[in-house]
């Protein structure tokens, strides 16, 4: 394998994004992709006849109550006799696609591709009934399993290991929510204190509700062209320069033991897929190389282990403290998920798409209010399954 | 060719139609894996990547990529899927290795038949409010289709029976054991018992290389991707002309420019088509350029397409012999990789070296794609 400065570079060039909120009635399925698309064409000042192929983006079908939904959004992202197909990495999906379109350029087969998609979760009746059958039918599913205590049991571990509390958790969700206040497209803009979080009620110790994401609608689209198009055709453009994609066991079972691959506590194979992305970009000291990172976080004490895994502290745990300092905010030394993150907006089939178009629109200095001063080099990355599935992306100006 | 980097396949294993249930999907799924890599002549390590075709309405379980990380070797790899279709995994694992990021891809796909229903399962796929009541599952969708093409060639029925024969025959050399050849399935008009098959579950994958990696490791007969298309039509039925298929042409188009084909009537020694009815082959012929429709039935009379013809489809016996209904695609393109690689078994064309597979799937075939592969 070798590097992405080793070849002509893939660019982003579009973005467009919903205003996330609980409930969209006012638009179908189809209307929430090309609320996204639309803006992101125009963004790429190109119209659907420069589109190549389309990568769509769609995590369990069940969540908007389709079958292979993703065939009811082909005319909303003008796909109809073109290359089209779709990923689902679960939560990780959004930039899965972006990194699935990222091939289609690097291949030489596409200058400009199309990745976009949608989701309804706040109107699929409760996200959790999907989720919950993510698990193995026969030995794992009727524990039971949720996304929630799955996390809650990371959370235990994280405290153990790390001696992270519950007042650490609730500075995460005070933090993002602050942050997401500056964010128009955020879904939860409100601020709150740690004495709210606190008192909110437990949904799985320690995991309480504040600590926990909502269920958004809303729609992204990301338009990528080849360095040689971008030249051509004298468009801007922000450069993909590190990807990569790492998997872990699917058994929760599997989680337990002294292997590295089985610390719940840490996020293993999001380091590894770290690794990668820094090792194509030719970054070698995250820390103070990358300036803004959005990293999927869907629960307050996620966010911990995934400054830990991207290398942004010298070793696990130490972003605990950090945190606390305010070195991971707006303002910050490295503030992370300035647009308020997973924590605050969750349209699952689109939210790690929102993680890489959030960090593009940092490093182009085109954030609006919560834009991060001066930041250059940003990284963002996607968890699917049951915490199974990474993405993750360096994006640079 | 604009591939950065030219792809290989190197290994394929096709799972015959498995019958009863001594395996779990995983226990598949792993068998499968492990029978690529063998085939490849490589174990897991040499492994870059992975991208699975899998469906979550089909397997019973949402983001059902994430049962396969164990069984195809994903842990600690980067994995993909696909659930559009299981053709769409070979497209991404080749894209990715023609980018030159990855030397190795496994690509997997499977199809099981455990949903107590395969035609609900494929209804939730109908849009809810307008198509969903009909109701409308995959065969009926293919009695749309073969209606529409009998309304514009009021013979078809005629050649399709003598398609389905033809495949018929052809699968009887090919799966020589009686369990791999499935009843005939239930009817939907005009799709006689005839023309449809019972599904069955199958598994297939493919392992894909870069030259590089060919050459060092000295990989024996790889299949080399010369060209590769793929493009989907409208998803709502009544805005689309089901006697046509502009997809296929489209995805034809790529493949056919990619591999500087310029008569397709002449390019290729064998072919394999998604006759996921024998509608749907007749439909391709046209689309992809190997006959036009007025002269269809001249080349069928002469026996064109069949074993010993001019240009053999569907030697394999195709997806009326074998149809796990999910993966049939990917099975085609495995199909032409072990024909041009001379590793087909007793269907084996001798001397074939330039091949076609067509993969179609979706609701009267909304995903179409054709890939071109060669002996050098």
């Amino acid at each position: 394998m070798s590097g992405a400065k080793d070849r002509d570079r893939v660019g982003i060039i579009g973005i467009g994004q919903s205003n996330f909120r609980s409930r969209r009635d006012d638009a179908s399925y189809p209307d929430l992709v090309r609320e996204a698309v639309v803006p992101a064409m125009l963004d790429a000042k190109l119209d659907f006849d420069a589109i190549d192929a389309v990568v769509y983006s769609l995590s369990p079908d069940a969540m908007v109550g389709i079958g292979n939904a993703e065939r009811l959004g082909v005319d909303a992202v003008g796909g109809r006799n073109k290359r089209f197909l779709r990923i689902n990495t679960g939560g990780a999906t959004g930039i899965s696609s972006v990194t699935a379109a990222y091939y289609h350029i690097a291949s030489g087969v596409c200058d400009v591709v199309l990745t976009a998609g949608a989701d309804k979760v706040g109107e699929c009746g409760d996200s959790q009934t999907v989720l919950n059958k993510i698990w193995d039918p026969t030995y794992e599913r009727a524990l039971p399993l949720g996304t929630i205590n799955m996390l809650a049991m990371s959370a235990v571990r994280y405290m153990q290991r790390y001696g992270m509390t519950e007042e650490d958790m609730a500075y995460v969700t005070v933090k993002n929510r602050r942050q997401a206040a500056l964010n128009p497209r955020a879904h939860l803009r409100k601020v709150v204190t740690i004495d709210e979080v606190m008192e909110s009620r437990v949904i799985s110790w320690p995991i309480k509700l504040m600590d926990c994401c909502p269920q958004s609608s809303g729609g992204a689209a990301m338009v990528l062209a080849s360095e040689q198009f971008i030249r051509d055709n004298k468009l801007d453009a922000v450069w993909i320069t590190g990807v990569a994609c790492r998997a872990e066991t699917y058994w929760m079972g599997d989680r337990m033991g002294t292997n590295p691959t089985a610390e719940h506590a840490d996020a293993y194979a999001l380091g590894r897929s770290f690794e990668q992305s820094y090792r194509m970009a030719g970054i070698t000291d995250p820390a103070n190389q990358v300036h803004i990172a959005e990293l999927y976080a869907p629960f307050s004490n996620t966010e911990y282990h995934a400054i830990d895994a991207a290398r942004l502290v010298a070793k696990s745990g130490e972003s605990v403290k950090r945190v606390r300092d305010g070195e991971f905010e707006l303002g910050g030394r490295l503030p992370v998920n300035p647009s308020g993150g997973t924590l605050c907006t969750n349209a699952i089939a689109v939210t790690a798409m929102a993680r890489v178009a959030e960090t593009a629109l940092q490093v182009w200095g085109r954030a609006g209010a919560h834009q991060v001063e001066g930041a250059r080099v940003g990284i963002a990355s996607g968890n699917g399954g049951d915490h199974q599935i990474f993405g993750t992306m360096v994006i640079e100006a | 060719m604009a591939y950065r980097v030219r792809p290989a396949v190197i290994g394929c294993a096709i799972r015959p139609a498995i019958i009863g249930r001594d395996r779990s999907l995983e226990e598949i799924i792993y068998d499968i894996s492990q029978a690529a890599l063998a085939d490849a002549g490589l174990v897991i390590e040499d492994i870059d990547g992975i991208v699975v075709g899998c469906n979550d309405q089909f397997d019973g379980r949402a983001i059902s990529v994430m049962m396969a990380s164990g069984p195809t070797g994903g842990v600690d790899r980067d994995i993909l899927s696909t659930p559009s279709a299981s053709e769409h995994a070979f497209v991404l694992g080749a894209l990715r290795v023609a980018s030159g990021h990855f030397s190795t891809q496994l690509v997997v796909s499977w199809s099981p038949t455990e949903a107590s229903s395969m035609s609900e399962a494929q209804r939730l796929g109908a849009d809810p409010y307008f198509h969903r009541a009909l109701p409308l599952d995959e065969l009926s969708a293919h009695a749309l289709q073969a209606s529409a093409l009998n309304h514009v060639w009021p013979n078809a029925w005629v050649f399709a029976e003598a398609v389905a024969a033809k495949n018929r025959r052809h699968g009887a050399v090919a799966w020589p054991d009686p369990p791999a050849r499935p009843r005939a399935g239930p009817a939907r008009w005009p799709l006689t018992e005839r023309l449809t098959t019972q599904p069955v579950t199958g598994a297939v994958a493919m392992v894909l290389a870069g030259e590089s990696f060919v050459a060092e490791h000295s990989c024996k007969n790889p299949a080399w991707l010369h060209g590769m298309g793929w493009a989907t039509e409208a998803a709502f039925l009544g805005d689309r002309d089901l006697a046509l298929a502009p997809a296929l042409v489209a995805a034809a188009r790529q493949a056919y420019t990619e591999a500087g084909v310029i008569d397709p009537t002449a390019a290729f020694d064998v072919v394999e088509i998604t006759d996921a009815t024998a509608y749907a082959e007749l439909i391709a012929y046209d689309a992809l350029g190997l006959a036009p429709r007025d002269t269809i039935a001249a080349r069928m009379a002469d026996g064109w397409f069949a074993r010993g013809g001019r240009l053999p489809v569907n030697l394999s016996g195709g997806v009326i012999t074998f149809n796990p209904v999910f993966c049939t695609g990917m099975i085609r393109i495995a199909e032409i990789a072990n024909q041009v690689r001379g590793c087909a078994g007793p269907h084996q064309l001798e001397g074939a070296r330039l091949g076609l597979a067509h993969a179609g799937s979706g609701f009267a075939m909304q995903y179409q794609s054709a890939i071109v592969l060669g002996a050098s």
